[in-house]
Parts: C-alpha cells; structure tokens; sequence
C-alpha cells in the first residue's frame, strides 16, 4: 500500500517558527509548513485535506511547480529536455505584510514527451516568489539531469534538423487535433510550440492561476531556410482556474544550444482576471531574464 | 496500433514530398550500444535523405524511419552488413496512400465487424445508437429513459441498468455534462458496455445490481457535445441563449441550487463559468433535478468530467467539512487506490474547495445537501499534457481504471444503506 503524500500539518497563524525568530520582525508567518519526509510513488490526498489543518491554500505548491518548470523549460531553451511535474514532495509557504507569497518546495519532474517517458523522474528545488496576485512569479530552480547533456544536445540536434526539413502546414490548423492525435512527423512543431509557450505560462502563472497549453491553432509562419528555427503561431492556453481559453499569438526563434527567444501577445478577455488588471502581456524576452 | 501511427505520419509526409513511389518504411532495432551509434551515423548521412521519426536511445528499443527510394539499398545492406536486425514494416508507401487513407486513420469509427469501436471517440448520433443498441441487447437489464429535452430541443436520454423491482436504491452517474471533456463521454458508454458484460460474472457488480439500479446520463450536455463536433472543439457549456444577451451559454456545472452565485462561478454570460440567470434556469439541470427529486431513492451520485486526475465530494462552494467527511475521505481513497492498481494512474482525493478550487452552485453539492450522502466528482486524465484533446488511445485504459473506482463506490454504497 502506498503511503500518502500530503503536505503536513501547520502551527497556528502567528505562531512563528523557532527558526524563524530573526525574521519574525518583517514576516508574519500565516502558512508555514514544517517539511515532512518525501513519500514514494502513490496516489495521495490534497493538500487541506482533514488531518493537515492550516495547509496552504488548495494547490499553492503545485502551483509553484508548476511555475518553477515552465520557468525552468524556458531557459533551457531544449525542446527534447522540456519536463511536466510529476509530483510534489514537500514544501513551505511564508507570506509576508506585503501579501508576497515565497513558497519553498521539493518535487519530482519527468519528461512532456509521453512516447519516451519511460518513468524516470528527476529531482527538482525550487524558490518561487509570487507577488500578490500578480503574474510573472521570481524563480530560482534546479533539477537533476534526466540524461547526459549530450544526448540531450544529440536529441536537440535531431529535433533541429527534422524541423529544417518540415514543411509544415500553415494556416488553420489543429494540433493535436479533434482526437488527440499528432501526425508524428509534425512531433518537432508541437515540441517547439510547448517550449516558446513555457515563456508564456510561466508569466502568465500567478499564486491562484495556472496554464496548459490545450491546442495548437495556427502556424503563420515556420523559416528554416536561415540556421535558426523561426516559428511565428497560435496556441490556445486552457486557464485554471477560470476554465477560459485564451488565444496567443507566439513568436520564437530557436537555433540548439543557444537561449530561446519569445515575443507573445495573448488576446484580452472579455472577463476580468482576479486581481489583475490586465490580460494580455506583450514582452520581448531578454535573453537573460531576471532571476531575484 | 503501431501501423495506423506510421500511416497518419506519411499523412503529414505529403506537405514534404510530391510522391513516395518506391519509399519504405523500416523499424530497425539495435541490439547494443555500438549498432545505435550505427544508426546515428547513418541519420547523419545527408544524401540519403532518411527520415528517422525515432532514435532509440537504449537497446532494444525500436527506431521507424522511412528511406527513399533512391537509398533504400545503401541503407539494407548497411544494415545487414552490421547485423542490425529490421523489418520492412510498408513495401511501398505510395500503394498505401493510393488507398483510402482516411479510413486508415485512428479515428476509425467501426471496427471491420460493425460494431461500436470503444477505442476512437463518436458523435452524438454514434452514442444514441449505441445505447440503443445496449437497450435492445439487454432488454431484461437495460433500458432507455427519456428526462427531458437540452435548450436546443435535443432528448435527454438515460440509461437505466436494473434486475427488477420497484424504486430500488440507486446509484446516478453522469458525464459529458462539460462537453469538451470527451474522455468523460468515451468513458460512459464503455462503462455502460462493461456492466452488461459483467452482470452475471462480476461477484460485486452482480450484488450491486441484484439490490439496487443504476441510472447513466452519458451525453449530459448534448448541445455543447454536438457544438464540440461542429465547430468548436473547445465549448464548455450549453448553448441556451437569452434575449439581449450577447454570449452564448450556461455553465451547467454551477447552475445547481447549492450557493449558487457564489466564489467560484461567474456573473458574466460570457465567462466559461457562468452560472446563469438563477438556479435551475438550464433545461439539461432542471430535467435532472426533477428526475431524481421524483425518483427520490438514489443513494449515490457520481459526476464525472476531465482533466486533472482527481477524485472529490462536497463541498466546492464552502471551505466546511461534510458531516461525513472523514468516510467519504476513506472511501474516495480506497477508490483511488483500487484505481491505481490497473495501470498505475495518480489520482488526489479530498474536498472539491481544499482540492481543486473554490466552484459554486455545483452538481455534488446540491445533490449532497439534498440527502444523497454519498457524492462524488471525477476528474480524469490526463494531468495536463493533452488535456482535453486527450489521445483516443488511452480511452479503454482510463475507462478501465476508472471502472474499479466507481466500482468501490458502489459497493459501500451498497453495503452502507441509509
């Protein structure tokens, strides 16, 4: 029988932590979870569920993951060494006067592409700090590899050069399509789509909403006559927890080995987001994003 | 399976290539270390212009790669000459496509023998006949229900499974009610499949059925189904519209009379979670609020709908625990542990509020605070990958899995009558 995971109990809100105490001046601890050994694979409870009183709020380390990967996957910049969250091991959350929510936490990853997943997992850290409500949280994230860098830089390096000779459909398009399907010969276009988006969710993601990305819509454009891989396209992002879908329009130039570059405009909702003003983000991304 | 992978992949060969006359496809397996360092030499060869859509990475694992015509006997005997093992798995690729290649394709509505193909997702038309079919099959077990008609005047048919009696105890399960989420509906009917199949052989289903019923809404949302099909993959809710209303569609999962209005659902018709001009303004809701009021007997009600892995009970409009929280954490965590056991799938369990999120005026709080004690919501596969446009590939295994946790529900709610 596999054991639970769960995020363990809390002290009770302004209790501060012992180890805390010269912080205790600037941060008035309401969510600090004490970390509890990580637990094997399994199925598990929620967080909040009964026996964890004072939990952080449903999801909020997941959240975090979440965050820290598409971060993670974005500054990587290798579409065949892009990871999903597996699961969450532990973690601690600690908000402070100012409503800035830093959450420290432990969690396995393993790779997006389900055909070679093979159920290896690799080990992630991560420090998220996400400013009340507003997207964009700071990341600082470390994984173990799940495969020497140079085969991931093989993988890369293949992906490259089958995308160089793709001539891939543009216009209207659907990928995956009604059934789910992905013509696996259009496999490094749905690869390099998920990479650009990661820019996306990950700013995008703030303490209360998170991102998939559900489908494909467009290709405007796919240049692979230059050495880079320039690929301008439309994504449909499904919104949690709003449930909206919003169409962005995404464009990336991608070359193995060197830093992703993303420009992105996500259409405006005719709804407003919770405490945010507004819906679309418009960035030109610096090759070196900032990491606080 | 395979094949059907490899012939959808020449598909999309066409935007490359004018003709593949002469082209093959081979699966090669490399045996060792050495041979897939072979292979890498050989992708690299420019001029034989190969097609590799998988690198195997450790021994045994298989690569595909389609070779042109021109170098397919530089490529065999470079093979042979290195005892990679392979196959020939398409003699010539242009023969294939000559054919009807969209017959071919994964979404192969039947299967050769005409019966209803429960790897691939239907239509609203294909589900109404299949369960037709079922009622037709089984005419001492199953039978059709019709609750009431959708905005767009559709029928809202359920199925009933019962072995006889009178107002017997009983259990309600609905999917599709969101209609993006086709796993949900997938699911159903092979459910509806499976409990005909196994009534008579399933020790526990046939005391479940000998005792109590079990009613099936598959398609809950027919409109937003058949709106998924037509034209917008992505629709979550129905399609009622009002006078001076520019957005079209009701939320029906917070439409119930349970904190209607409340965090967790929209005002604003044109938001996804729109909850409605009132509790119960939907025809879909109203017809299913009046069928179990009316029964009066239904003991169990489990809603099912994707993705996220994850299996809930009330309440989603409030933070406070159910009188009977700590059984029905128990139960959902022996379901999801039953679950578990067929193909390893990780589900969360607790609350709708402490899991998921904060959703008001919904299907298993209303039918919580109207005495079914024991309810239930799923969310299945996947965790985000795919998402809604999960691959059909994985219907017969998600619905497998999901069968054995529905099942533990029932039990206990058979072995716990109130």
């Amino acid at each position: 029988m596999p054991p639970a995971v769960s995020t363990p109990p809390a002290p009770r809100p302004g209790v501060p932590r012992p180890s805390a105490l010269l912080l205790a001046l600037a941060l008035a601890l309401c969510l600090a979870v004490p970390g509890l050994q990580a637990a094997g694979p399994g199925p598990g409870p929620g967080p909040g569920s009964p026996g964890v009183p004072g939990a952080p709020p449903p999801g909020l380390l997941r959240q975090a993951a979440r965050a820290a990967l598409h971060f993670l996957n974005f500054r990587a910049g290798s579409p065949s060494g892009l990871r999903v969250l597996a699961a969450v091991l532990r973690g601690r959350a600690a908000v402070d006067a100012r409503r800035t929510c830093r959450v420290d936490l432990e969690f396995t990853a393993e790779r997006y592409d389900p055909e070679v997943a093979d159920g290896r997992l690799g080990r992630c850290s991560a420090r998220v700090v996400f400013r009340h409500q507003k997207p964009r949280p700071a990341v600082n994230v470390t994984c173990t590899r799940f495969m020497e860098t140079s085969r991931s830089r093989r993988e890369d390096f293949l992906l490259y050069k089958r995308a160089k000779r793709l001539r891939a459909p543009l216009g209207a398009t659907s990928i995956p399509n009604s059934h789910g399907w992905i013509d696996p010969s259009l496999r490094p276009i749905w690869d390099l789509a998920f990479l650009g988006s990661s820019y996306v969710l990950w700013e995008r993601t703030t303490q209360t909403l998170h991102y998939y990305m559900a489908q494909l819509s467009s290709v405007n454009q796919w240049k692979t006559n230059e050495d880079a891989i320039d690929f301008d396209y439309m994504v449909l992002l499904h919104e949690f927890s709003t449930q909206e879908i919003i169409p962005c329009r995404i464009h990336l130039v991608w070359y193995p080995g060197k830093p992703l570059k993303v420009k992105y405009h996500c259409q405006e909702l005719h709804t407003a987001q919770e405490g945010s003003g507004t819906e679309e983000g418009s960035a030109v991304a610096p090759t070196q994003p900032n990491n606080f | 399976m395979k094949l059907i992978l490899v012939f959808g992949a020449l598909l999309g060969h066409i935007y490359c290539q004018e003709t593949f006359v002469g082209d093959q496809v081979l699966e090669i397996t490399p045996r060792n270390e050495e041979q897939i360092k072979h292979l890498v030499e050989l992708e690299a060869e420019e001029h034989l212009q190969l097609d590799f859509w998988k690198l195997p990475t450790i021994p045994g694992e298989t690569a595909h790669v389609r070779v042109p015509f021109v170098s397919i006997q530089a490529v065999k005997v470079f093979l042979e000459s290195q005892g990679i093992a392979y196959s020939t798995m398409i003699e010539d690729v242009q023969v294939l496509l000559d054919k009807e290649n969209e017959e071919m394709l994964l979404n192969r509505r039947r299967q050769r023998n005409g019966n209803f193909n429960f790897e691939a997702y239907h239509t609203l038309e294909e589900i109404s006949q299949e369960m037709d079919t079922l009622a037709a099959q089984y005419p001492g077990l199953v039978s059709k229900v019709n609750i009431g008609q959708s905005f767009e005047k559709r029928p809202m048919n359920v199925l009933k499974f019962s072995t006889g009696g009178s107002q017997r105890r009983a259990i309600w399960i609905d999917t599709g009610i969101h209609s993006r989420e086709w796993i949900t509906h997938a699911t159903g009917i092979w459910t509806a499949k499976k409990i005909v199949n196994e009534y008579g052989k399933d020790h526990t289903l046939t005391n479940i059925l000998n005792a109590m019923d079990i009613f099936m809404e598959i398609v809950t949302n027919p409109d937003g189904f058949a709106f998924t099909h037509s034209m917008n993959r992505l629709w979550r809710k129905n399609k009622s519209t009002r006078p001076g209303v520019f957005c079209i569609g009701v939320d029906l999962n917070r439409n119930w009379k349970s904190g209607f209005g409340g965090n967790g659902s929209n005002n604003n018709p044109c938001s996804e979670t729109y909850h409605g001009p009132s509790a119960q303004s939907e025809p879909e809701v109203a017809a299913i609020v009046d069928f179990i009021t009316a029964h009066g007997n239904i003991k169990a009600l489990i809603s099912i709908h994707s993705y996220s892995q994850m299996l809930m009970y009330p309440y989603g409009h409030s933070l406070e625990p159910v009188p009977n929280q700590k059984e029905l954490y128990n139960l959902a965590k022996d379901a999801v542990q039953a679950l578990y056991q067929v193909h390893g799938i990780e589900y969360i369990y607790g609350s709708i509020s402490t899991t998921l999120y904060m959703a008001s005026g919904i299907t298993v709080d209303w039918a919580y605070d109207n005495g079914i004690k024991y309810s239930f919501t799923f969310e299945l596969r996947d965790t985000g990958r795919y998402g809604f446009l999960l691959p059909a590939s994985q219907i017969i295994p998600t619905a497998q899995e999901t069968w054995l946790a529905l099942r533990t529900i029932m039990e206990h709610t058979l072995n716990h009558p109130y």
